[in-house]
């Protein structure tokens, strides 16, 4: 944790509210695409991500510094995407349509093919991955966070998180190739990358 | 896992239980060879972590959006 960090924290557990402006906003794009991924659709990422900030900020005293903010912050949201999974059993609906990618400077059918990867890739986190072992594959593979740090959002041990990490890139290997995904991951890379074989 | 001179040999199932942590660098030294000593030598292993690593790459073709909004606004009003 910097000083910095440390002393908005600081402030902000006194009830500055820029300084837990300043604190949040480095962590709110975090959040939204660490929701998105979990749960798959921007509406939901958006409530889930309000949600967290606003639990966050109403126990902001109770921070203790036994983690970092990051941690501390993920654990919230986490348990709020938890919550709502039991709350709402998800009925799964990912249109392509709805993939947007950028499109400037790029030809239709480079478009379509990225929008095609992402679709399979959200597809089979959302489709395939239990939470489990979509969380800790989101976590580690997508946010580059530590072993340590991911063990204390998801209340594991170290030695769990290593052997359910191995487990979810395995099954997300496996369903991606299952689900006819390859293909399309096939096409991007020669298409999009200019890479015949990895 | 076995010693053979200065190595530690290890099995295809024992390599393979520990592609995760060999890719993420999370390996002591020791056993981090033997792993690379086991896809030197072992073929079928070694197109199994290409595969491993590939599903991985794609993975991370994620895309990163954009928050699409400041949550702040409506934070600070609870």
């Amino acid at each position: 944790m910097t000083g910095l960090e440390r002393h908005l924290i600081e402030a902000a557990k006194q009830g500055d509210s820029r300084a837990f402006d300043e604190l949040f906003l480095q962590q709110q794009k975090y959040l939204f695409n660490l929701m998105y991924q979990l749960c798959g659709d921007i509406a939901g990422a958006d409530d889930l991500t309000q949600e967290a900030i606003i639990l966050a900020y109403k126990k902001i005293r109770d921070f203790r510094y036994e983690s970092s903010f990051r941690t501390w912050l993920s654990r919230i949201a986490i348990n709020l995407f938890r919550l709502e999974c039991r709350r709402k059993p998800k009925h799964y609906s990912l249109c392509l349509e709805k993939i947007a990618v950028p499109s400037h400077q790029d030809n239709p059918e480079r478009v379509v093919i990225k929008s095609e990867l992402q679709w399979c890739i959200l597809h089979n986190l959302q489709q395939h991955l239990p939470n489990k072992y979509r969380e800790v594959l989101v976590l580690r593979d997508l946010h580059h966070l530590s072993y340590k740090e991911i063990s204390e959002i998801l209340e594991w041990n170290v030695s769990k998180t290593k052997t359910r990490l191995h487990r979810a890139r395995q099954m997300f290997r496996q369903q991606f190739i299952n689900n006819k995904c390859k293909a399309f991951a096939d096409d991007y890379l020669c298409i999009c990358e200019g890479i015949l074989e990895l | 896992m076995h010693l053979r001179g200065d190595f530690r040999i290890m099995n295809c199932k024992e390599a393979r239980a520990l592609f995760s942590e060999f890719y993420d660098r999370e390996l002591n030294q020791e056993i981090c060879d033997a792993v690379k000593e086991h896809l030197a030598e072992c073929q079928e292993c070694k197109e199994e972590y290409k595969n491993f690593r590939k599903g991985l790459k794609i993975l991370k073709k994620l895309r990163v959006l954009e928050a699409p909004r400041n949550y702040m606004e409506k934070t600070q009003r609870h």
